[in-house]
């Protein structure tokens, strides 16, 4: 199958997740609610401080919206429909269509994940921006840089995420991994306390970690809180945990397959 | 009545015993989703010593808000979540008709044929960050203060159980209710935080219409003796009122539902 054949995967998710007008509403208002409950905790947090550890107030609004909304997206949905189609037995029907399984979930996930970006999010952070207000890029530099950081996050969590569904050929379930992964985010990926408010040394320790490149790092340059050197060194870092992380999915998945006994159908 | 009743242990049993044949499974289940609660909740510590107290509430209190949020959820939501989310999948096969034939309430046979131990981890955490933060908290505690904490705890455990069923009963007409379950846990999230630290709009929404502000705030709060926004001094009578008042309004909301079940699959 051609590479030309996956958008088309793509373009299904997005209009599918149209299909459930109510669920977007729902979304939308569950999304507002958070966003605006963590700009309420960081607001109580700072306290009319200006600014803690070089960081300010309008910072961590930004940071809020981009490392939780934006970067952190669920992965949940993908988790739990492999180790459904593990669990089912429908996993064999994609092996038998002329494409890669991993290709059309990432494809499949990027319509999803796209629709929660223009449908969820953007509205969000125009609301956002127009009542308590969101920083721009701290330069051109930093908004360019911003992009690739922005494709490898969303790579690694996928990597990951899969990394995760794809056990369930061993475990036959994936409801505990899924909730070991929320939770390694939750902690690792500074989704929710960036790394400069953490003790030193886990900061040091967690900024080596791919789970940094999800949330953390993108943000980090996207305020330039990275100078271009940093910025460079880092996405170059990123770049060869995104190797490892893909080469152990291929290779998890080649093993995976070679595994796979079917029990129903 | 008493034979209904009588029905809990057995059906409760039938399921307990099904769930204890994959052990690992459950097990597993519960340390994963203890690990993420507890990862979640050092990123809360993490902010709380970096920044001394959030909205005046210190570490140790802190954690007895969130033991309180953790263990009042479980304890309710091993009742109804699970049970009554799928009560959307079986409207739309129509196996929910089966349910109504059965000589038993349905209440009661979806709610204790499906009695969640997968909650287990939930409450042994709950139960560990409490007995700790109860230690470390300094609050006078006097025997009622113990029974005002404990009867307030049962009160957010039959408040979860009302919204869930509320929200469950409600696929039974519109057929679809998983997106507000959606929202429940938008609301559910900020109640792991001290109230005071919201906007006015969202402390009123979380005392009235999403009234889960009851769930663990204002219990902690009149527990340790801290103001209560809007609700002042009427905060303990409230928190204990409150359980009560919404299983009345969850009992007529779901006969309502029960009878306007017109059906969608079959």
């Amino acid at each position: 199958m051609r590479l030309s054949a996956y958008p088309a995967f793509t373009t299904t998710a997005f209009q599918a997740r149209l299909a459930y007008r109510n669920q977007v509403w729902a979304s939308v208002f569950g999304e507002l609610v958070a966003t605006f409950a963590y700009i309420a905790i960081w607001t109580a947090a700072f306290a009319g401080a200006s600014s803690v550890a070089g960081v300010s107030l309008p910072d961590m609004i930004t940071y809020v919206l981009l490392a939780g909304s934006l970067l952190n997206w669920r992965t949940d949905r993908l988790i739990n429909e492999l180790g459904e189609s593990v669990r089912t037995g429908d996993v064999t029907v994609f092996l038998l269509k002329p494409f890669q399984y991993p290709g059309f979930l990432a494809a499949n996930h990027f319509g999803q994940y796209a629709f929660d970006q223009i449908v969820i999010t953007l509205p969000v952070a125009i609301i956002v921006a127009l009542t308590v207000g969101l920083l721009p890029p701290a330069s051109l530099f930093h908004g360019l840089m911003f992009l690739p950081y922005a494709a490898l996050s969303w790579l690694i969590l996928f990597c990951l995420a899969c990394l995760a569904g794809l056990l369930a050929f061993w475990l036959l379930t994936v409801f505990a991994l899924e909730w070991f992964l929320r939770g390694i985010m939750a902690l690792c990926s500074g989704a929710i306390v960036p790394l400069w408010f953490m003790p030193s040394q886990l900061a040091a320790a967690l900024g080596y970690l791919p789970f940094a490149w999800v949330s953390y790092y993108p943000s980090a340059v996207y305020l330039g809180k990275l100078d271009a050197g940093q910025s460079w060194t880092h996405l170059g870092i990123g770049l060869v945990w995104l190797v490892a992380l893909g080469s152990f999915l291929a290779w998890l998945w080649a093993r995976a397959r070679h595994r796979l006994v079917v029990q129903g159908g | 009545m008493l034979r209904s009743l009588a029905l809990i242990p057995h059906l409760v049993g039938i399921y307990v015993r099904t769930r204890m044949e994959y052990r690992g499974a459950m097990l597993l289940a519960w340390l994963s989703q203890a690990f993420s609660y507890a990862a979640m909740y050092a990123a809360i510590a993490i902010i709380i010593f970096r920044f001394e107290t959030l909205g005046g509430w210190a570490w140790p209190e802190m954690a007895l808000l969130l033991a309180f949020h953790l263990l009042a959820y479980s304890l309710g939501a091993a009742l109804s979540f699970v049970q009554f989310r799928d009560i959307e999948e079986k409207v739309r096969l129509g196996t929910f008709d089966a349910i109504l034939v059965k000589p038993v309430g349905p209440w009661l046979f979806i709610a204790f044929s499906g009695l969640n131990i997968g909650y287990g981890g939930h409450i042994i955490l709950a139960l560990g960050l409490m007995i700790w933060s109860l230690t470390q908290v300094s609050a006078d505690w006097t025997m009622l203060t113990a029974l005002y904490f404990l009867a307030a705890l049962i009160s957010a455990a039959m408040l979860t159980a009302a919204l869930m069923t509320m929200i469950g009963a409600t696929a039974l007409v519109w057929v679809r209710s998983r997106h507000l379950f959606s929202i429940f846990f938008g609301f559910w999230e900020l109640a792991r935080y001290p109230l005071n630290i919201f906007p006015l709009p969202l402390q009123v929404l979380m005392i009235t219409f999403a009234p889960l502000g009851f769930l663990a705030f204002i219990p902690t709060a009149v527990a340790l003796g801290k103001p209560v926004p809007l609700l002042g001094d009427w905060a303990g009578p409230a928190s204990l009122a409150i359980g009560p008042l919404f299983v009345l309004i969850a009992m007529a909301h779901w006969r309502h539902c029960l009878r306007n079940y017109q059906g969608a699959g079959g």
